[in-house]
């Protein structure tokens, strides 16, 4: 029973990526509310469903305040202004509720134990809360659990204590959780930051999985650039609230000017430019082997 | 309201029911009997109240196999007891039935029946309120108030301070550790008690405000303020006489706390 | 009714529905800690209380206390002791932090020179006058109602005299007059709480809690004060004290956190100045800055 539910609700998925324009953001700048500097500086940005983005940066360059204005929390949220337009396959964020906004793009932080409700004693009912919030009828939030716990990985966790997770389980929960509400896009904030290597590999080939089933498009923040070296289409970087780079992922993430940038490479390309660096031939055998 | 069918959807561990005679019974009648319980042991007077709410906790502890687990319930009662007994015995306002003569500390038989009679109050309460918190897991009881209107956002609040108790005395554990392997004193002098304090307040404090700005928004992320009603899962066997049973109650327990003060019936 | 349920609605935010278990929590660990761990003959257990009284308004404020105190008495785990009846004391505590909270009592007032001095001399004197109020009321005077042995009076002096030097040192120590408002504030609230509370120790308990204060009660018996009278002097020497030190707690707390995280709550406008500069102080961690 619950996995033709599953496998109906993530066709159904599937199917509405075809017919979707893509979040889009035009010239968008922020301020916080009292702050006297903006955060962002009309930032041009597209994210296209089943494509992975990724986000680099510097500290304070503006990457989680972006994250915040693309899932429209800013300023629907937490006040401040917002300059530019900001369109969810063609409807302008700053029309919708946060509700709306929930189902429409999904948020995720670094910290899970911050994003778990605290109220539910089993993943499965963690998972649940989103759909329950909504007021779906029961046989639909029970169906979009399982398919949300499948697509995440983590079906052997439905019936764990939420409190009593693992750092990388608990953020596939709170991922899953975020899934369940069947967003187009998802946008995550330095998923990775607080997991070890096991986890932060859970966590990338989950986000994957995630874009190619169910068509969605993500935005990652990552410190982590081979994470981004393995998963993410385009890169993007950040500069004092202003794009200064982007392109395929692997021509950006290859670019020179990212060290200057305070964004360090992946291993693989610092390790070519060692190589290069100390007069061995690089060639496309050892980037076989490394890869 | 989910149906019969819809139920068998949930696995197991989500449908939770309780078994038991007493543990059976829906959080809501087992929340009243606690209301009910401490009206009564405390709003009727004399000995008759605190014995009867006794009586009816101990044996309904007794069918939820509950009554060993209650043990540090009552122990934690025991300094409020001893300070009742005490100050009570010895020192209560124009008593002049001396048990023996201690000078200006004379213990008296009116202290001594106060003091026993608020000691039987205290207990009954404090053994009652260890019945519910026993018997009766918080998700039971706030899916169901949900289910009669409380709302979300009262269940939300009062599920999360469960939540953030355990969390927040880690946090307090972690910075009572640290202030004692510096030097702070947790046993001696008043002063130093008092200067111990204060570092500690400042970080449990902060990192506990430090949250709230997140959470909030990973609440609007999942739909937290969408409108309507939200839809409960689980949903507990609830019966006819269970809920005349509640109404009774709730009820008689007022109406002999009236009684009782009216001084209309006189009972032991 | 509509403007009622308007009211009700704005001191209900998301960010203060997710403050208040937070506060709840507070109050029950601090509170558990200074009585029982350091077993100090203060409660400390209405610091959350207060805070979200007057960082929300009087509804919020009065149900924190109100919460705080029933889960403490059937929380399991930590349950018994006698704190559930006196959930009547902590919603009035809450609802008055909220009235504070709309006058602005807890705004921070940066002043030097006169301007110090003027408020400070007017809670010194508000603080004498409560004290000497104390001192004539008949529980304290009135042989029928108890005559009280003369370590009462001297206890009333050394207790207000303490208590308008410390307030005076707060205010010209931190330049802000703020502190003056928030000692009688303070002061008016626990003298309420203490005449609130009388009547329930004393007809659920025959006086006593069972926490430090009740050697004070065991004191004034001896002296003669019956049962309700006793109460109240144990209430009217510790609670004043106990809330005033718990309301300077708050001040710093919300001095110490940012003008931003403060300025979303409803009442938020009252506590920090209009033109908010930037964050005088680190954002606490988890606020997303431009990063």
């Amino acid at each position: 029973m619950s996995a033709e539910t599953a496998a109906s609700v993530g066709a159904a998925a599937s199917g509405k990526a075809a017919a979707r324009a893509g979040l889009v953001l035009t010239g968008v700048g922020y301020r916080y509310a009292g702050a006297s500097a903006a955060a962002l500086v009309s930032i041009d940005l597209r994210l296209e469903p089943g494509r992975v983005v990724g986000l680099v940066g510097a500290n304070e360059s503006g990457k989680s305040t972006l994250c915040l204005v693309v899932a429209g929390l800013a300023p629907g949220v937490i006040g401040g202004r917002l300059d530019g337009s900001v369109r969810v396959d063609g409807v302008e964020t700053a029309t919708m509720r946060p509700h709306e906004l929930a189902q429409r793009c999904g948020l995720l932080f670094q910290n899970a134990a911050t994003q778990l409700s605290n109220t539910t004693s089993t993943v499965f009912e963690e998972i649940a809360f989103g759909p329950c919030n909504l007021g779906l009828p029961a046989a639909e939030v029970v169906g979009r659990v399982w398919w949300a716990l499948r697509t995440a990985g983590i079906e052997p966790l439905a019936p764990r204590d939420p409190a009593r997770l693992s750092g990388g389980q608990a953020q596939l929960v709170a991922l899953a959780s975020v899934l369940a509400l069947r967003p187009g896009y998802l946008v995550l904030d330095e998923p990775t930051s607080e997991l070890d290597p096991a986890g932060t590999r859970l966590v990338a080939d989950a986000l994957t999985r995630i874009a190619r089933e169910t068509g969605a498009g993500i935005l990652v923040v990552e410190h982590k650039t081979d994470v981004l070296a393995q998963i993410a289409d385009e890169v993007v970087v950040l500069e004092r609230g202003a794009v200064v780079l982007s392109g395929p992922a692997a021509v950006t993430l290859a670019d020179p000017r990212l060290v200057a940038l305070g964004v360090e490479a992946p291993a693989a390309v610092r390790l070519e430019r060692a190589v290069r660096a100390s007069g061995i031939e690089w060639s496309a055998a050892l980037a076989e082997a490394i890869e | 309201m989910i149906q019969a069918d819809e139920e068998a959807l949930l696995p197991a561990y989500v449908r939770r029911i309780p078994a038991g005679g007493y543990r059976s019974l829906n959080p809501l009648t087992k929340l009243t009997l606690a209301a009910v319980s401490a009206i009564v042991a405390f709003g009727v007077r004399g000995w008759t109240g605190p014995a009867v709410v006794l009586v009816v906790v101990v044996s309904s502890a007794l069918v939820a196999g509950v009554l060993r687990r209650m043990a540090p319930f009552a122990l934690a009662t025991l300094p409020l007891v001893a300070s009742i007994l005490l100050v009570n015995t010895f020192l209560y306002p124009n008593a002049h039935d001396v048990i023996a003569v201690f000078g200006p500390l004379s213990p008296t038989w009116t202290g001594a029946t106060a003091a026993l009679q608020a000691t039987l109050r205290v207990v009954a309460f404090g053994l009652s309120a260890a019945l519910f918190a026993l018997t009766t897991p918080i998700d039971d009881l706030l899916g169901e108030l949900e289910r009669r209107r409380v709302g979300r956002r009262g269940s939300f609040v009062v599920g999360s301070a469960l939540g953030a108790i355990p969390r927040t005395v880690e946090r307090a554990r972690e910075v009572v550790d640290a202030q004692r392997s510096r030097g702070m004193d947790t046993e001696g002098r008043l002063w130093r008690r008092f200067r111990g304090l204060v570092p500690l307040i400042g970080p449990v404090l902060f990192g506990a405000l430090a949250e709230v700005e997140e959470r909030t928004m990973a609440l609007e992320a999942r739909a937290f303020t969408a409108p309507g009603r939200r839809t409960i899962l689980r949903s507990l066997p609830d019966s006819g006489w269970q809920r005349a049973a509640r109404w009774l109650l709730l009820v008689g327990s007022i109406a002999a706390v009236v009684v009782s003060l009216a001084g209309a019936v006189k009972l032991p | 009714m509509g403007l009622l349920t308007r009211w009700v609605r704005r001191q209900f935010t998301t960010r203060v529905i997710v403050l208040m278990p937070v506060a709840i929590a507070i109050n029950i660990v601090l509170g558990y800690t200074v009585q029982n761990v350091l077993k100090l003959p203060i409660y400390v257990d209405s610091i959350g209380t207060i805070l979200v009284g007057c960082v929300a308004g009087p509804l919020p404020g009065a149900i924190t206390g109100i919460l705080s105190n029933l889960i403490w008495q059937y929380a399991p785990g930590i349950g018994g002791s006698s704190i559930g009846p006196f959930a009547v004391t902590a919603g009035v505590i809450g609802f008055m932090a909220g009235i504070w909270g709309y006058l602005g009592v807890f705004r921070s007032r940066p002043a030097s020179g006169l301007r110090l001095i003027v408020p400070a001399a007017i809670a010194v004197a508000i603080i004498v006058v409560l004290a000497a109020r104390m001192y004539t009321i008949p529980q304290y005077n009135d042989p029928n109602a108890g005559n009280y042995p003369s370590w009462v009076y001297g206890a009333i002096v050394v207790i207000g005299a303490a208590a308008s030097i410390a307030v005076a040192l707060f205010v010209y120590l931190r330049r802000d007059a703020a502190g003056a408002w928030v000692a009688v504030a303070g002061a008016l609230t626990g003298v309420v709480a203490a005449i609130v509370s009388a009547p329930i120790a004393a007809v659920v308990y025959g006086g006593v809690t069972g926490s430090g204060t009740d050697f004070v009660v065991a004191a004034l018996r001896q002296g003669g004060a019956d049962v309700y009278n006793a109460s109240l002097g144990q209430g009217l020497l510790s609670d004043p004290i106990d809330k005033t030190i718990t309301s300077f707690v708050v001040f710093l707390i919300l001095a110490g956190v940012s003008s931003r995280f403060l300025a979303r709550f409803p009442l938020g406008d009252r506590l920090v100045h209009v033109d908010a500069e930037p964050a005088r102080s680190p954002e606490p961690t988890g606020t997303p800055s431009d990063s």
